[in-house]
């Protein structure tokens, strides 16, 4: 980048000291440290699967994961920051570059891998939405429902923004967790040895929440998200440096933030066996809120899967709209945009209607953490593929070590996920 | 008055019926004409005996210049490991699923672009472009290649959804052409631009349908394209018609188009828009920044926009444009008429011009339609007179404009300092802007902000 190009024409705007790059730089940071793309995709992974997984690792193994969250932040680090550098430096998003960089039956497979993903996510979010006001005693048969219509009103109608901000403000309640995982004295030479030294369960279960934990902390989505917001914000290869820094940051405070969960949740009910429901993660909050924990746990799950499950279904049709062509600044017409839409709307009844599935609402939301801790590590290997093309990215190509420890970040997710994807197999047949 | 129209008897249905047999014949034919890019890719190569030598991938078409149809000047092929260029003049017979060419023995030259080639698989196939007649923003599901007089073009491109179906199912179905949904590629403005042996970026001839678009359109196009396609349309755009179409802009893209592009060209994009205009965008800039696109214009621009800058954006001042026209009462129709004619620029600006004494202060507001059924020779002081118009100062509230805007039954309202001199005008379609801010264009609401 601190190229010594004397030419006086280029000089103005390519060299590293010259006023415009200062000035950007300042304006960069200042906007990027409030509220950046890194930081809000990077916490789009504590969202309803999120919070509820992070619990239940806590509740069932108490600190043993943490190490496990070590790697993953590593992992997330690396994946997000090739993410932002792909939306960098060709100012598209993954769908769009995928289509254009892969022969169009592989560009499918990766889109399918997502929509799947993604339809999973929604459905983590309304079962978040439903678990959340099963907590002031609302049937999610009607709080499901309710919601969807809703979030698909507000949006299509056109009242989202003021919505959206409320959901964030009542997310904001889960910034209470590192204060609870202080206030509840865990045991912190226990939790230091077990965040640096491996302690790994060979079980079934621990697998199972190992990929539970990768799919909800380096979600697809956030990829998707983390490059379209760094290409559509205008962000270039010159502003690129305090885009990384923000992304990096974004990754590390976000997993910050689901290890003091996971403490938290350790040290209150640690040891208890899975969760099982809303009320059992919500003893967690007890250090900070006292009798009122389970309804402050309630409205902070209530505006997290509130935001998410409008934001994941938008950006998804965004994104394949994009990939098959159609516009990417979408009216609001049916007949104008119906294949935008028609994504949408299928995407919001398909994800409320799987939340109403009978059974345990817990489980749901941690097993669609589990199928998308098994796309994982596909979406993972695409974007590897584009950041290592030099004829995208020019000099901004993955390095040699870089490339080499990313490879073997996405061969340790997938060797994880074919294990239990095979075990799950087994199961199916039930030889194991 | 009662006469029902004829039942479809037996001669309709049989018109019918040749008629639909005619149509499917023309279909036919136009399928058997055209030959799938999409389809051609790893189709066998063979030479004048039959011999399989390697399989294409990719087709050159040479699209510098005033062809309308690109003509196609070789293939890829891949032969073992190596990928070969193949002139197009070596090759005999190109169908839709096999290649063959003239001679026994082919020269493998290595491929390498050369100036004003595009490689059509790699740089045009999946990606965007520009229907100019239909003022979209598409992505190429497939290209077609038909013989036009001597050699074979490129003639049109697909934007199906079937044909994407069809490319993913069997390669049987991949070389058939489904011409339903098919643009002629002469209403295309294609983007990737072709690379000189340097390396140089050699632009294309913009496509004249291009100019016919509204400003409203360009500003579509330009939300809907990738990065770098956009920097290659509003390279290609005139100057006036690129600050026109920003002016349209949803401000959100608007800032972004402005953040990354070279803070040169962004200051002088801004300094050619109208002021109103160029201060909203300003205004939505920071501070550095906005510091930093006003010291690249031209000083007195800069000045012009810094003092509009000053009033909020919710006040006659942050509404107005100051392009004014000021013309003297000794003035004749005829003279004002051509000065009028010199400002062409701010055509949409203007709906009146303004009378001031010597002193610079307001006279009157004459409309352009007294000047149009004045005589040319009239003096400007023969159409002034009552009634007065109403003006208003620049710290008053929208909701004063409002109402000052309805008293004065004109399409614009003057702001005028304390002493009377004109700084600047609000033009009604600036006040239905601010008044419905978001709702103007119903557009989705994008990722979280």
């Amino acid at each position: 980048m601190a190229s010594t190009n004397t030419s006086p024409e280029r000089t103005a705007d390519r060299l590293t000291g010259s006023p415009r790059r200062q000035h950007r730089g300042r304006r960069l940071r200042r906007y990027l440290l409030v509220l950046g793309p890194g930081l809000i995709a990077a916490n789009a992974g504590n969202d309803a699967g999120g919070i509820v997984t992070y619990a239940s690792a806590g509740a069932q193994f108490r600190y043993r994961v943490l190490f496990l969250m070590v790697l993953i932040t590593l992992a997330l680090v690396i994946v997000q920051e090739m993410a932002a550098r792909l939306g960098a430096y060709t100012g598209q998003g993954l769908m769009s570059l995928i289509r254009e960089e892969f022969s169009l039956r592989v560009a499918t497979f990766a889109v399918v891998c997502l929509i799947v993903a993604n339809v999973g996510l929604v459905v983590a979010e309304f079962a978040g939405i439903g678990a959340a006001l099963e907590l002031f005693g609302v049937s999610r048969y009607l709080s499901v429902p309710a919601a969807a219509v809703v979030i698909w009103g507000s949006v299509v109608f056109g009242s989202y923004r003021y919505a959206e901000r409320i959901f964030l403000l009542l997310s904001l309640v889960f910034f209470a967790y590192p204060i609870a995982a202080v206030l509840a004295h865990p045991d912190w030479h226990m939790v230091i040895s077990q965040t640096f030294l491996p302690h790994f369960t060979a079980t079934r279960a621990f697998l199972l929440l190992s990929v539970a934990l990768v799919g909800t902390t380096i979600t697809p989505y956030m990829q998707l998200y983390q490059a379209a917001a760094v290409a559509d914000k205008g962000i270039g290869p010159d502003e690129y440096r305090m885009a990384r820094a923000d992304t990096i940051a974004g990754s590390i405070f976000s997993n910050v933030i689901a290890a003091s969960i996971i403490v938290a949740t350790g040290a209150a009910i640690g040891g208890s066996g899975p969760l099982t429901s809303a009320k059992q993660a919500a003893q967690a909050l007890k250090p900070v809120a006292g009798a009122a924990a389970e309804k402050l746990f309630g409205i902070g799950l209530l505006g997290a899967s509130a935001l998410a499950a409008a934001v994941v279904p938008l950006s998804t049709a965004y994104a394949l709209a994009e990939a098959i062509g159609a516009e990417r600044s979408v009216s609001r017409k049916f007949s104008e945009a119906p294949l935008f839409l028609g994504l949408f709307t299928a995407q919001v009844a398909l994800g409320a209607a799987l939340a109403l599935k009978p059974g345990n609402l817990v489980n749901l939301l941690i097993g669609t953490q589990v199928l998308n801790g098994l796309i994982t590590p596909i979406v993972l290997a695409f974007i590897l593929i584009l950041a290592n093309r030099r004829s995208l990215l020019g000099e901004a190509v993955n390095g040699p070590v870089f490339r080499a420890v990313a490879f073997l970040c996405v061969c340790a997710v997938g060797a994880l996920s074919l294990v239990v994807f095979g075990q799950t197999l087994l199961g199916w047949f039930g030889i194991a | 008055m009662s006469r029902m129209p004829p039942l479809p008897g037996r001669r309709v249905l049989q018109h019918y019926r040749e008629g639909r047999n005619q149509r499917l014949l023309t279909l036919k034919a136009i399928r058997e004409s055209l030959v799938s890019v999409a389809g051609l890719v790893g189709r066998p190569v063979r030479n004048q005996k039959g011999a399989e030598i390697g399989d294409v991938t990719d087709v050159v078409v040479k699209w510098v210049g005033d062809d309308d149809y690109p003509p196609v000047t070789g293939l890829v092929v891949r032969v073992g490991r190596r990928e070969a260029y193949v002139p197009f003049d070596q090759v005999d017979k190109l169908d839709s699923d096999q290649v063959v060419l003239k001679s026994a023995r082919l020269d493998l030259r290595d491929f390498a672009r050369r100036e004003g080639e595009v490689t059509l698989v790699r740089d045009v196939l999946d990606h965007q472009l520009v229907d100019v007649d239909g003022v979209k923003v598409v992505r190429a599901a497939d290209l077609y290649l038909a013989p036009v007089f001597d050699s074979l073009r490129l003639v049109g491109v697909d934007v199906s959804a079937q044909s994407l179906l069809r490319r993913l199912g069997p390669a049987r179905w991949r070389t058939r052409p489904t011409p339903d949904k098919v643009i002629d590629w002469a209403a295309i403005q294609p983007f990737g631009t072709p690379t000189g042996p340097a390396g140089d970026v050699k632009l294309r001839t913009p496509h004249q349908g291009l100019r016919r678009l509204r400003p409203g359109e360009v500003a579509d196009l330009l939300e809907n394209l990738g990065r770098t396609a956009r920097r290659e349309l509003l390279s290609v755009l005139e100057p006036e018609a690129a600050a026109d179409a920003l002016e349209e802009m949803e401000p959100r893209e608007l800032n972004a188009l402005l953040q990354e592009a070279p803070a040169e060209e962004a200051a002088r994009l801004v300094a050619r828009m109208e002021p109103d205009e160029a201060v909203d965008a300003l205004r939505e800039l920071e501070p550095e920044d906005r510091e930093e696109l006003l010291g690249h214009m031209p000083p007195a621009t800069a000045n012009r926009l810094l003092r509009l800058l000053d009033y909020p954006d919710d006040t006659a001042g942050g509404l107005m444009t100051t392009n004014l026209v000021l013309v003297t009462l000794d003035e004749t129709v005829a003279a004002v008429r051509r000065g009028l004619r010199d400002a062409q620029e701010h055509r949409t600006d203007i709906d009146a011009v303004i009378v001031v004494d010597d002193e610079g202060r307001l006279i009157d507001d004459v409309t352009l339609y007294e000047l149009f059924v004045a005589e040319p020779d009239a003096k400007m002081s023969d159409l002034v007179g009552p009634p007065t118009p109403v003006t208003i100062h620049p710290d008053a509230t929208s909701r004063e404009v409002v109402e000052a805007l309805t008293e004065n039954r004109g399409s614009s309202l003057l702001v005028v300092d304390q002493e009377g001199h004109p700084m600047g005008r609000i033009l009604a379609d600036d006040v239905v802007d601010s008044l419905v801010p978001d709702q103007a264009r119903l557009h989705f609401p994008k990722l979280p902000a």
